[in-house]
C-alpha cells in the first residue's frame, strides 16, 4: 500500500508492503498525523505555531511541549557537536534570503522581532543564546531571534512515523528525498536506494542497498541555497577558514544513519563543514556519508556500503 | 528527562536509566516484542560504539534515540483524532483530514499549543503521565486494540470529503488571520513546473478559505510514482530497480506554483 501527501512544504509518500487493511490504513493514518502535528508546531510560516510563538518572547522562560523541547534540544546538541556548523538561530537569515515562502498559500512571511529588529542581523546570535532547563522544560531566548527545525523537524516527523509502522517490519517513507527504510522491499531484498546526482537532474550518481536505516541529502542544487552558514553568514560555497584540513565546498552531502533526525541534522552539518570536517563528524557519530565536491569528487565513508 | 552524560556511563546503565526514568515519569510503554527490540537496537547502538575503539560520539545517537521515544510516548492529539475516525468509520475510506484549529475541550493540555502568546508562567508541570502512550498499532487487524479513545470523538472532525484519489491533502493550518483576500468558493486548478515535471494542484475554496489542496496530476519522473494514470513517457524512472531516490527534492516548489496558479483564479 503506497499513500502520498503534501506536508512539510514536500511530497511525503509512505508504502508499506502490505495489502491495504484497517490495520494498515489506521497505521498510515497516524504516521501522517506526525507530519501534519510536527509541521504544526515547529513551522516557521505560521506566526501562530508554537516554534513563532516561542521567538516572539526573548528573555523569559517559555515552556514548550515536549516535541519541541526535545527537538530543540537535540538541535542544540548537534549545533555543539559540530561547532555552531549547524545551528538552529538560522532562521532570520534565510526570511532575509527569501527563505520565507510559505509554501501552500504563497505567502510571504516576515516575523517581526521587534523591538530592534536588526540585532538579530548580527552574526553572533548563535545558538549559544538558546538556555534549556530539562527540569521545568522550558526555552529562554537571550536575544530576539528567528528560529528554524528544518533541518530536524522533518527528520523527526520520520523517526515518528517510523515508529507507528514498526509493526509491519517492512515499509518505506519518501519525505522529499529524505528517507527511511523499514526491513525490505517488496521484491525480499534491501531496498535500493538511489542518490540524486546533484549536476545532472533525473540522474542517479550511485545505488545503495538499505535496511532499517534513514537517508538524507542536503545540497543546494534542488531548492535553492536555503543552507546557511551561521558562523560566517555565508551560503557554503566558500571555503572556511577555520577547518584543520582545507574545507572541500559541496555540492552535496548524503548520510545514512539509524535515525532520520540524526542523518537529516548531520547532512546539513556535513554540507556546511566542507568534505573532510563533514566525512569526520558524520564518522564520529557512527554513521555513514557520501559527498558530492563542487567538481564532482566523491567523498565516502569506509562503511558506506555496508550500512545495510 | 534525565541528565545524562552518556560518554561516561556505559550502554547497560544508559539503558537502565532510560527505563527507569520511563517508568517513574509513568509513561513506559508496554514492553511488546518490536519496543524491546527497539531498546535492545539503542543498546547495540551505543555499545557498538564503544567496542569498536573508535570515537563515536554516543551521546548525540542515544540522545535522538531518547527524543523519539520522549516525543512517541507524549502522544498527540492528532493520533488519536486519526484513531477515533477510524473507529467511526465502518468504511475504510480515507477523508481529507480537516483542520480543526481549534478543538474544544480537547483532553490533553499539555500539547496543545498555548492560544495566544505562550505565558511564561508554568503550572504545575503537567507530566504527561496521564496520558497512557498512543501504543503502536498490532498487526493484529482489528480496531479493538486501537489506543483508548479518551473523550467523545467530535464529530465535526468528520467533513468526509470524498477524496477518490489516494493524495488526499490535509487543508493548509490556514493562516487565516493574515491572509487579507477572500477566494471564491469553487475548485480550481492550475500547473506548476520543476526540472522533473509537472504537477497539477487542485484547490478547493470553501467559504473564501482553503479547503483541501490536492495534487490532481502528477507528472514527475519520481517520487510521486503513485498515480497510475501517468503517461507513459514521463513517468519512466531513471533506474527500474531503484525503489526509491534520496535528494533533495523541488517537486514541491511545483506543488506552490500550481496552487498559486490555481488560486489566481480563484480571485
Amino acid at each position: 500500500m503506497k499513500v502520498s501527501e503534501v506536508v512539510m512544504g514536500t511530497i511525503v509518500t509512505i508504502q508499506v508492503v502490505r495489502r491495504r487493511s484497517k490495520a494498515v490504513q489506521a497505521a498510515t493514518d497516524r504516521a501522517f498525523g506526525w507530519f501534519y502535528e510536527i509541521e504544526e508546531r515547529c513551522t516557521r510560516f505560521d506566526p501562530q505555531s508554537e516554534l513563532m510563538q516561542l521567538c516572539a518572547q526573548t528573555g523569559v522562560p517559555v515552556v514548550v511541549s515536549t516535541m519541541l523541547f526535545e527537538a530543540l534540544q537535540f538541535a542544540l546538541m548537534m549545533a555543539q557537536e559540530s561547532g555552531g556548523a549547524f545551528d538552529p538561530t538560522v532562521g532570520r537569515r534565510m526570511e532575509a534570503n527569501g527563505f520565507s515562502r510559505e509554501h501552500r498559500t504563497g505567502q510571504i512571511i516576515c516575523t517581526p522581532v521587534s523591538p530592534e529588529a536588526d540585532v538579530s542581523y548580527l552574526p553572533d546570535v548563535s545558538y549559544l543564546d538558546i538556555q534549556l532547563d530539562p527540569e521545568r522544560r522550558t526555552v529562554t531566548l537571550r536575544r530576539p531571534l528567528v528560529l528554524d527545525l528544518g533541518a530536524v523537524a522533518k527528520g523527526l516527523a520520520i523517526d515518528m512515523a517510523v515508529r507507528e509502522l514498526a509493526p509491519f517490519r517492512d515499509f518505506a517513507i519518501d519525505a522529499g528525498g529524505d528517507l527511511y527504510m523499514g526491513g525490505s522491499n517488496p521484491r525480499g531484498e534491501p531496498w535500493q536506494v538511489g542518490i540524486a546526482h546533484p549536476r545532472r537532474p533525473g540522474q542517479l550518481m550511485d545505488e545503495l542497498r538499505i535496511s532499517n536505516k534513514a537517508v538524507c541529502t542536503s545540497g543546494h542544487y534542488e531548492r535553492g541555497p536555503h543552507i546557511e552558514d551561521q558562523r560566517t553568514g555565508a551560503v557554503p560555497n566558500a571555503p572556511l577558514v577555520s577547518a584543520a584540513l582545507p574545507a572541500v565546498a559541496l555540492l552535496s552531502a548524503t548520510v545514512v544513519a539509524d535515525g532520520a533526525m540524526l542523518a537529516d541534522a548531520l547532512a546539513t552539518a556535513a554540507f556546511v563543514l566542507g568534505a573532510n570536517e563533514g566525512l569526520r563528524l558524520v564518522r564520529r557519530m557512527g554513521a555513514e556519508g557520501l559527498m558530492v565536491a563542487t567538481n564532482l569528487v566523491r567523498y565516502e565513508t569506509h562503511g558506506l556500503r555496508h550500512a545495510a | 528527562m534525565p541528565r545524562v552524560n552518556c560518554r561516561k556511563l556505559g550502554a547497560q546503565a544508559f539503558y537502565r536509566i532510560i527505563t527507569r526514568w520511563e517508568q517513574r515519569a509513568g509513561f513506559a510503554p508496554p514492553v511488546t516484542a518490536q519496543n524491546r527490540s527497539a531498546r535492545l537496537h539503542l543498546l547495540a547502538v551505543t555499545e557498538s560504539g564503544s567496542n569498536k575503539g573508535k570515537k563515536v560520539a554516543n551521546h548525540l545517537v542515544a540522545l535522538s534515540s531518547a527524543a523519539v521515544m520522549a516525543v512517541y510516548a507524549a502522544g498527540y492529539t492528532r493520533t488519536r483524532a486519526a484513531a477515533d475516525r477510524l473507529e467511526l468509520q465502518s468504511a475504510g475510506r480515507r477523508p481529507a483530514m480537516p483542520e480543526v484549529p481549534e478543538k474544544p475541550g480537547d483532553a490533553s493540555p499539555v500539547l496543545e499549543p498555548a492560544p495566544g502568546p505562550t505565558v511564561a508562567t508554568l503550572p504545575t508541570l503537567p507530566k504527561p503521565a496521564v496520558r497512557p502512550p498512543a501504543t503502536p498499532a498490532e498487526p493484529a487487524d482489528s480496531a479493538g486494540t486501537l489506543p483508548p479513545p479518551l473523550p467523545p470523538p467530535e464529530p465535526a472532525t468528520m467533513v468526509a470529503a470524498p477524496a477518490p484519489e489516494p493524495l488526499a491533502v490535509a487543508a493548509p493550518a490556514a493562516p487565516a488571520a493574515a491572509v487579507a483576500t477572500v477566494w471564491k468558493d469553487g475548485t480550481y486548478t492550475g500547473w506548476g513546473t520543476s526540472r522533473h515535471g509537472d504537477i497539477q494542484a487542485s484547490v478547493v475554496i470553501e467559504g473564501g478559505r482553503i479547503a483541501s489542496a490536492t495534487i490532481a496530476q502528477c507528472l514527475t519522473r519520481y517520487s510521486c510514482s503513485v498515480i497510475e494514470k501517468l503517461p507513459p513517457e514521463v513517468s519512466v524512472r531513471q533506474s527500474p530497480e531503484v525503489d526509491y531516490v534520496s535528494g533533495a527534492t523541488q517537486s514541491a516548489n511545483a506543488f506552490y506554483y500550481a496552487v498559486v496558479e490555481a488560486l489566481g483564479k480563484a480571485k
